[in-house]
């Protein structure tokens, strides 16, 4: 599913280049459940972002679902996001002018698809948020935003979730609400789900932990072979 | 399609966040629109009013004009078997009060005499107050009763001389009776400038009264009601091949008002060029707003990206925002412009002599929404190309902060197109396209001036700041003024457009009215005196040589005449430069003399010898002969008093009009004029105590010469200018308050981070008063700044007008300039002063939680 091959990202700053990932190399399968964790600055989100093809590397090969990115360019970037990639952010990102509904059929309506409404409101009630279809992101509480943005991440039925610290900014229960359906949702449609997250009992529910540290992949753990973890 | 369908639906969706922020966007927009639509609408409605009243205001379907006679009976017979014929004669002449004596000097008045004849309105009717009802109609009231003729007068005149209607008035050799007061004239000369008030009387009076002397300045119109539906084109082509000497000026229903219809035509063209430069500055606000305004959808942009929307539908989105919530800024500065005609038609209708046509005209409204469009996207285009560059990347961050991009080439070029088409738009458009295309050079460098200024701000500011200073508050103001995203160009552009626009007007301003209270009363003479029979001119010369401390006399002879070719072509078809048009379509004053004026400056050519006694032979003004391009050998023929004189070019002189005193565009050699009929006109300096007693002494020996006081005349010039000044001021403030909205858009847009300054400064300890010291000196700075930049250029660009089109001489006038500027400053100061207040007073403690 996931193919990194020395990847490396440089900025240049004010004081001089800064090396945010310094060669990573990694192999991600099908169905896989990873948890990335690491210390802040350690390149983590940075992967995640090259990964969505939303920053592209100084140098390396990346092969997404079965995508070069290299050889993508804006626009087809964003039609791999759109066709493949379901991403959850610790802030949510919702759009504030947008009702629930209309936020989880965005992707689809973006894809062009007829039944964005009747498909997102199934995605809406799988989170349990069948009642809150007209609301605005502003008159929902964290956690229901929280899944307002599983329900849009998985709305396309991607083959890739990347979900960045989706508990982040919930309180810990609401916190373990929306894990639990994330990892109920990612079982159903046997999608691969790479997780960054500083919580080691949530790195713990995944198949593999990989750990980064100043821009290297310095550990690998699995915890069950990846076709056990996908069960 | 199908995207164009998703973009309109994503921008439906997310114009429900409303319109906070785009408020002042709006604003600039409607103001401009308003001010352009307002200007084009009350230009077209005085327009169609005097297309709607011209044959009124023409006096018939035709008006056959000359000067010192009337047609001749062969004309007039021409002329009455193609319709009605009503004559007019016009003149100025000294009305008296008749019986009972006024105090020295207000017993008499100059007026603007008027004979008509039976005939008389052709079409319209003439407004009478006070008039006895035993007088049926104006033929009634104008004829003779109880041995006098009647008069109507102007009002103004009652009031002037102290008399009221059924008082006696005595004008030339003849007393005439009151008989009501004139409300409404339907041919009122469309002149802003009258010498005196209007006095009405029957042709047959006129010519009683002995004014109508040979030589005497009377200008006559036959106007010509046709008869049958003629075509007034094929009958004025008729007239001039049937009479090519009569030396008439024909004026047609689309000349009703010459001179009205030019001075609408440049005072609509000056005042929507103001009103352009509101919208540019509005532009700048325009700009500002929609970058702050997609600032704040960073995070949307970003998500949509994440989702899978292609840059291109993230611009297309935005764009219909755009252009949604313009079109509505647009409709309501239609909407106000449109209105503007019906505001201002009762205060118009006093000053004009035309009832305002108001209605709705698409043109101008068309025109205003096309600039208010077109400076829409060349002020948006940048920061919706930079909003679709924004990465998506953004969301991985905690903040999602604005991003600094930079369009692609293509969406620059299309900026650039738009600027394009709206500096075409303006110069295609305009009835003067040399003056739009000078204005829209004037704008793009005034930009390019203070983008420049407010760059130097800004580097001066980081200069200072990297020499280092002890003061913490100033070193707090000039980092705030080079920190990146600082307004400083912004406010500098914006300000500083608008103090110009004000600076430039004040010393446009200022310069006239020293010319028309200060210079020309102190050159100019005290009184000119016009219609002075030849055989009156020793009577003349003795009753002003009779007044102590009358000097500088000067008179010259006087007729007037046509210029009917150039160098033996007919001035229709000669090619003559569009700046000196004007001394061919009317009569100009003629003159003869031995010796040169005294003063006179040759620019060309030998003045002939004062015993010259042959072919006839001019000197001509050198200007209008570089218009027509003549030179010293070349001949003019003239049609005077129906006859053709030609006469060749002797020397050409430079003349300078301002002085005001007697000057000739023609002066003839000794030989050919004296014959003709003529009068003399002369002009007296003399003390302002003595004006009275100069002014009686003359105009008793001689009741048929009528003396002109240059003083009311001035005054009227400057009550004119005061008017004119008016419309182009209250313009001028749009432009201003454009300027104010862009200010307050900056202000507001650095409110967040100013609240945020100001609490951590208070957190680290730091008074109200020093944060107020630090943030008075960072608008203080910037104002002064603007301040110095516009008075300069207001300066250069007062200089250029007064110098180069008003050919006047220039004054700096230091303290408008500077007081001007200044205020500008002020506001500016003010409006920091306001957003910083209102900063001041958040409480530090939840801005701190949630940060």
């Amino acid at each position: 599913m996931i193919r990194l091959r020395g990847v490396q990202l440089t900025l240049d700053s004010l004081a001089g280049p800064v090396h945010i990932l310094r060669g990573i190399d990694l192999d991600v399968a099908d169905g896989e459940t990873v948890a990335i964790v690491g210390p802040s600055g350690s390149g983590k989100s940075t992967m995640m972002m090259v990964i969505a093809g939303l920053e592209r590397p100084s140098s390396g090969r990346i092969e997404v679902a079965g995508a070069d990115l290299g050889m993508l360019d804006e626009d087809g970037l964003a039609l791999f996001r759109r066709d493949r990639v379901g991403i959850v952010f610790q802030n949510f990102h919702l759009v504030p002018t947008m009702t629930a509904l209309e936020n989880v059929a965005i992707p689809l309506e973006f894809a062009g698809r007829a039944d964005a409404f009747a498909a997102a409101k199934k995605g809406l009630e799988a989170v349990g948020l069948g009642h809150r279809l007209d609301h605005y992101p502003a008159q929902l509480s964290g956690g229901e935003q929280q899944r307002v943005a599983l329900a849009r991440a998985t709305a396309t039925g991607p083959r890739l979730i990347l979900a960045d610290e989706p508990t982040g900014n919930l309180d810990g229960d609401t916190g373990a609400q929306v894990m639990e359906l994330l990892f109920s949702l990612r079982e159903k449609l046997g999608t691969t789900l790479v997780l960054i997250t500083h919580d080691r009992a949530l790195a713990r529910r995944c198949g593999r932990v990989v750990r980064l540290a100043n821009g290297h992949v310095v550990g690998d753990e699995r915890h069950a072979s990846p076709a056990e973890a996908a069960q | 399609m199908r995207a164009i369908a998703l973009a309109f639906t994503l921008a439906r969706r997310e114009l429900r966040g409303g319109i906070k922020g785009f408020r002042i966007v709006l604003a600039c927009l409607a103001l401009g629109v308003a001010a352009i639509a307002g200007i084009g609408s009350l230009s077209r409605a005085i327009e169609d009013g005097l297309r709607r009243d011209a044959r009124k205001l023409l006096g018939g379907d035709l008006s056959f004009n000359l000067v010192h006679r009337p047609a001749g009976p062969a004309e007039l017979a021409w002329l009455e078997k193609r319709g009605d014929v009503a004559t007019v004669a016009e003149l100025r002449a000294m009305a008296y009060v008749q019986g009972g004596a006024g105090a020295p000097g207000r017993d008499r008045l100059l007026v603007e005499l008027k004979g008509v004849d039976d005939f008389y309105p052709l079409y319209g009717t003439i407004g009478v107050d006070g008039a006895r009802p035993d007088f049926k109609s104006l033929t009634g009231l104008l004829a003779q009763h109880e041995g006098h003729f009647g008069a109507l007068v102007d009002p103004l005149l009652l009031e002037r001389l102290g008399l009221k209607s059924g008082d006696r008035i005595k004008i030339g050799g003849l007393v005439l009776a009151i008989r009501g007061t004139l409300d409404h004239e339907p041919d009122r000369a469309t002149r802003l400038f009258t010498l005196g008030p209007r006095v009405l009387i029957s042709s047959a009076a006129l010519r009683e009264s002995g004014l109508l002397q040979p030589g005497s300045l009377v200008f006559y119109s036959h106007r010509l009601r046709l008869r049958g539906g003629a075509s007034a084109a094929a009958v004025m082509a008729d007239a001039k091949k049937q009479f090519p000497e009569a030396g008439w000026r024909i004026r047609g229903t689309a000349e009703a008002a010459p001179g009205l219809d030019t001075f609408l035509a440049r005072l609509t063209l000056y005042l929507t060029l103001v009103g352009l430069t509101a919208l540019l500055v509005g532009g700048l606000g325009i700009a500002s707003g929609v970058k702050a305004w997609l600032d704040g959808r960073t995070g949307t942009i970003a998500t949509l990206k994440c989702l899978g929307a292609p840059a291109s539908l993230i611009f297309r989105v935005y764009l219909i925002e755009v252009l949604a919530l313009a079109a509505v800024a647009i409709l309501v500065g239609l909407a106000a412009g449109t209105g503007l005609p019906l505001l201002l038609a009762g205060p118009l209708e006093t000053l004009l002599p035309v009832k305002l046509e108001v209605s709705v005209y698409p043109l101008p409204l068309l025109l205003a929404g096309a600039f208010g469009l077109l400076t829409v996207l060349a002020f948006s285009l940048w920061a919706l190309g930079a909003a679709r560059e924004v990465p998506p990347a953004l969301l991985f961050r905690n903040t999602v902060a604005p991003v600094e991009a930079r369009p692609r080439r293509a969406y620059l070029v299309a900026t650039a197109l738009c600027a394009a088409a709206l500096a075409a738009l303006a110069v295609l458009t305009a009835a003067d396209r040399w003056m739009a295309g000078l204005f829209v050079a004037t704008v793009v460098g005034t930009f390019l001036l203070f983008q420049g200024g407010g760059a130097a701000i800004t580097r001066t500011a980081k200069f200072a700041s990297k020499r280092g200073t002890r003061s913490a508050v100033l070193r707090f103001a000039l980092a705030n003024l080079h920190r990146p995203g600082a307004p400083v160009g912004r406010i500098v552009l914006a300000l500083g457009l608008g103090a110009t626009v004000l600076v430039t007007i004040a010393l446009l301003e200022g310069n006239l009215d020293r010319q028309l209270r200060e210079q020309l009363p102190e050159k100019a003479p005290s009184f000119f005196f016009i219609d002075i029979l030849p055989d009156q001119v020793a009577e003349f010369d003795a009753a002003v040589k009779s007044v102590p401390g009358a000097t500088g006399l000067e008179r010259t002879p006087m007729l007037r005449g046509r210029i009917a070719r150039i160098n033996a072509v007919a001035v229709g078809e000669a090619a003559v430069a569009e700046n000196v048009r004007w001394a061919l379509d009317n009569e100009r004053g003629l003159t003869f003399s031995a010796t040169p004026p005294a003063g006179t400056e040759l620019a060309a050519g030998k003045w002939w010898p004062a015993d010259y006694r042959g072919a006839p032979l001019i000197s001509f003004d050198a200007n209008l002969a570089q218009g027509m391009g003549l030179k010293v050998g070349d001949t003019l023929t003239f049609n005077i008093l129906g006859r053709e004189v030609t006469a060749t070019i002797a020397n050409l002189r430079k003349i300078h009009w301002r002085s005001l005193g007697i000057n000739f565009t023609v002066i003839f050699a000794p030989g050919a004029l004296e014959g003709a009929p003529h009068s003399h006109i002369a002009s007296v300096h003399v003390p302002a105590a003595a004006e009275t007693k100069l002014f009686t002494a003359v105009t008793d020996k001689l009741p048929n010469v009528s003396a002109i006081r240059v003083r009311d005349a001035l005054d009227q010039a400057a009550g004119v200018f005061e008017q004119v000044g008016f419309a182009v001021r209250a313009t001028a403030m749009v432009t201003l308050a454009a300027g104010l909205l862009v200010l307050a858009g900056a202000v507001a847009a650095g409110h967040r981070r100013r609240v945020y300054d100001a609490v951590v400064f208070k957190v680290l300890g730091a008074t109200r008063r020093r944060i107020l010291g630090a943030f008075l000196i960072e608008y203080g700075l910037i104002g002064i700044a603007t301040a110095i930049f516009a008075a300069i250029l207001g300066a250069v660009l007062a200089w250029a007008i007064v110098t180069q089109v008003m050919n006047a001489p220039f004054a700096l006038l230091p303290e408008t300039a500077a007081g001007t500027a200044l205020v500008a400053a002020g506001i500016a100061l003010a409006f920091g002063y306001f957003g910083i207040w209102r900063a001041m007073g958040q409480k530090a403690a939840p801005l701190l939680r949630n940060e």
